[in-house]
């Protein structure tokens, strides 16, 4: 290297390339998989198609980042799928009231970094372990889900979701934007923090990193994402459902697992994890059209979390030997 | 001065103030609430403790060497299912039926541990995507209706009474024996905690890592397996969900019996009032005639209260 050129540019490219390692079998499995859809279902090209692809796995993206985003720096959460649950309520009796869709969003936005930081306060303040305080978190917020809507029920404007879950890929627009000002968050000193955490905590906490402060904004920041997924999917089926994210506590473990995300924390990119959201999504919607029993997914799923895990593993001791 | 160092000595033993809670709680609810402290309740309390109970011996054991069994509720489904399915006609007793279903309930806790030796999975994942697995391999065998069961040996395991005390109670008993004794009292015991405090330190002082991790997760199947067998025969029917509600709880059962979540520390002994505890509480909920929400609320909130009583973890 010259030492005119620009410094910080290679070290940006060679932290770039330094995240990409290891995760080119995954691009190559979900561009397969990707090519695989197209040819399944040729309407993935036109825009209609693209678009219901793409709202399909937004919510599993956003859950998946939540997730991955806890994980990076050593937690784990359990109450993902009711925070969805809770957003997509909260969406569902508050847009229709006197607040309109903006009070609605805010409400969720608050409800979302509310919740999110309490428990990271908890865990970070009382050194209570992650997965319990979010084990008994997931009962506290289903609960609050179910009294403030017994049943399925509220709605959503129905220009919101059309403008969310109709014929245009708005789905896709809305990730890139999340997707940029994550690379806006870790941009700064408490982004980087993220990463130092998981990676060495008494390291991290020795070069100056405000440890707990970075894991309080990490539970912020991902009951943030989760909660507006939950508005999404609120808008998708246009009414609030207390007990509809369930489902998304589990996916969003797997997409995490899938791309790569370690549980130990500082192991694994974000970007992985959005590659494995997408595997995980398309892996669903490919299954669907081969005309597999919709269970037929869980078991493919079970296979192929275990092989994502295991097969690096493998291929590392092959090298090695 | 005596008292204090006894005080201290009772908050140092999370066991205890997990049973002194219980006493507590039974106490107050038996003199506030009529029918509490009725016999047949606090019998109905136990043997539904019983179930919780065995879940969580399978779930101690695999917590103390530092891992979590998430697939407990998906074994607890599959022997619920799958035992009236093979259970042979030609077997009146239906004892054969019991001895498959629970040999196919440690293969399976044999197959997680298999993951985690030879694939090198951590505990987490194998086990979450085997209860992924399984779940979906189930409806694909079973079709998604209940069945119900005519196996004479689980239909007596869930209703006699020998000397009025209900069978699931005194199999809670034997597993209760047998895991503390083999917790405090074999060498099995102390490979199992070893292992959980330090891994790394318990391999080179001569635990056979593997060997240890197989008998600890072949027991956590075969427990969540006899359990099953007791929620089938309470029930009288098996369908695919009916063990969901077991795995949070086991994992809570423990944890507010004071075992570590990150293994090495703690005992079957606080499980045993954790679990009791944990239903207890559910039954005065229910006995309050909240709505599902606040339910759940105080459950989520009793599991956080307890956990800032007794469960925390060492300072970094």
């Amino acid at each position: 290297m010259t030492p005119s050129a620009s410094p910080s540019g290679s070290l940006y490219f060679a932290i770039q390339r330094r995240r990409n390692r290891g995760l080119g079998g995954l691009y190559l499995v979900v561009a397969a998989f990707l090519v695989v859809y197209g040819v399944l279902f040729p309407g993935l090209l036109s825009v209609g198609g693209f678009s219901k692809f793409s709202q399909n796995w937004f919510p599993l993206a956003l859950v998946t980042m939540a997730q991955a985003l806890l994980m990076l720096n050593g937690g784990i959460s359990l109450a993902i799928g009711p925070l969805v649950s809770l957003g997509g309520v909260v969406a569902a009796i508050t847009m229709g009231g006197p607040a309109g869709a903006f009070g609605g969003l805010l409400a969720v936005v608050v409800a979302g970094l509310v919740i999110g930081a309490l428990t990271g306060l908890i865990v970070a303040y009382m050194r209570l372990p992650a997965i319990i305080v979010t084990l008994a978190g997931s009962f506290i917020i289903t609960g609050v889900a179910l009294l403030l809507l017994p049943r399925p029920g509220g709605s959503i404007p129905d220009w919101l979701s059309q403008a969310l879950a109709g014929q245009q890929p708005t789905a896709f627009a809305l990730l890139v934007l999340v997707l940029c000002a994550w690379k806006l968050f870790l941009a700064t000193p408490l982004g980087i923090g993220v990463y130092a955490v998981g990676d060495n905590p008494v390291g991290a906490f020795r070069s100056g990193v405000p440890v707990e402060r970075v894991r309080v904004v990490s539970f912020a920041v991902s009951g943030l994402l989760a909660a507006l997924a939950g508005l999404f999917v609120a808008a998708q089926t246009g009414s609030g459902d207390p007990v509809i994210g369930t489902s998304f506590t589990l996916n969003s473990i797997a997409g995490a697992v899938l791309g790569g995300v370690g549980f130990l924390g500082g192991k694994g990119t974000m970007r992985g994890a959005i590659a494995g959201s997408l595997l995980l999504s398309v892996m669903i919607n490919v299954m669907f059209f081969l005309g597999f029993p919709p269970v037929a997914q869980y078991v493919a799923q079970g296979v192929i979390i275990v092989g994502a895990v295991a097969i690096p593993e493998f291929a590392g001791r092959w090298r090695k030997a | 001065m005596k008292a204090a160092s006894i005080s201290r000595g009772l908050l140092r033993n999370p066991p205890l103030i997990t049973l002194a809670l219980v006493a507590l709680v039974w106490i107050v609810a038996g003199l506030s609430l009529r029918g509490f402290a009725a016999v047949g309740h606090l019998r109905y309390i136990l043997e539904l403790s019983a179930i919780i109970g065995i879940v969580a011996a399978g779930q101690t054991l695999v917590i103390l060497v530092g891992g979590i069994d998430l697939s407990v509720g998906a074994v607890i489904t599959v022997t619920a299912i799958l035992l009236p399915l093979i259970s042979p006609d030609w077997d009146p007793t239906g004892l054969l039926g019991v001895v498959l279903t629970l040999a196919i309930a440690a293969v399976i806790g044999l197959a997680n541990a298999m993951g985690q030796v030879f694939l090198k999975v951590p505990a987490i994942i194998m086990t979450l995507a085997m209860a992924t697995f399984l779940q979906g391999l189930l409806v694909l065998i079973a079709g998604g209706s209940a069945v119900s069961v005519t196996n004479e040996a689980v239909i007596w395991l869930g209703s006699a009474r020998p000397f009025g005390v209900p069978a699931g109670i005194i199999v809670w008993i034997a597993v209760a024996a047998a895991v503390l004794t083999a917790i405090h009292r074999r060498p099995f015991g102390a490979r199992l905690l070893a292992l959980g405090a330090n891994p790394l330190a318990a391999r080179l002082s001569g635990v056979d890592v593997s060997r240890t991790t197989f008998a600890v997760y072949a027991l956590a199947g075969l427990f969540s397996g006899l359990a099953g067998l007791l929620v089938l025969g309470m029930n009288r029917q098996g369908y695919v969900g009916i063990g969901d509600p077991y795995l949070m709880t086991s994992i809570a059962a423990v944890v507010l019996g004071g075992t570590s979540i990150l293994g090495g520390r703690g005992s079957y002994a606080g499980t045993i009032p954790g679990a009791i505890l944990l239903v207890t509480t559910t039954a005065l909920i229910t006995v309050v005639n909240a709505s599902p929400g606040w339910r759940s609320i105080m459950f989520g909130s009793l599991i956080l209260a307890l956990l800032l009583i007794s469960g925390r973890e060492a300072q970094r």
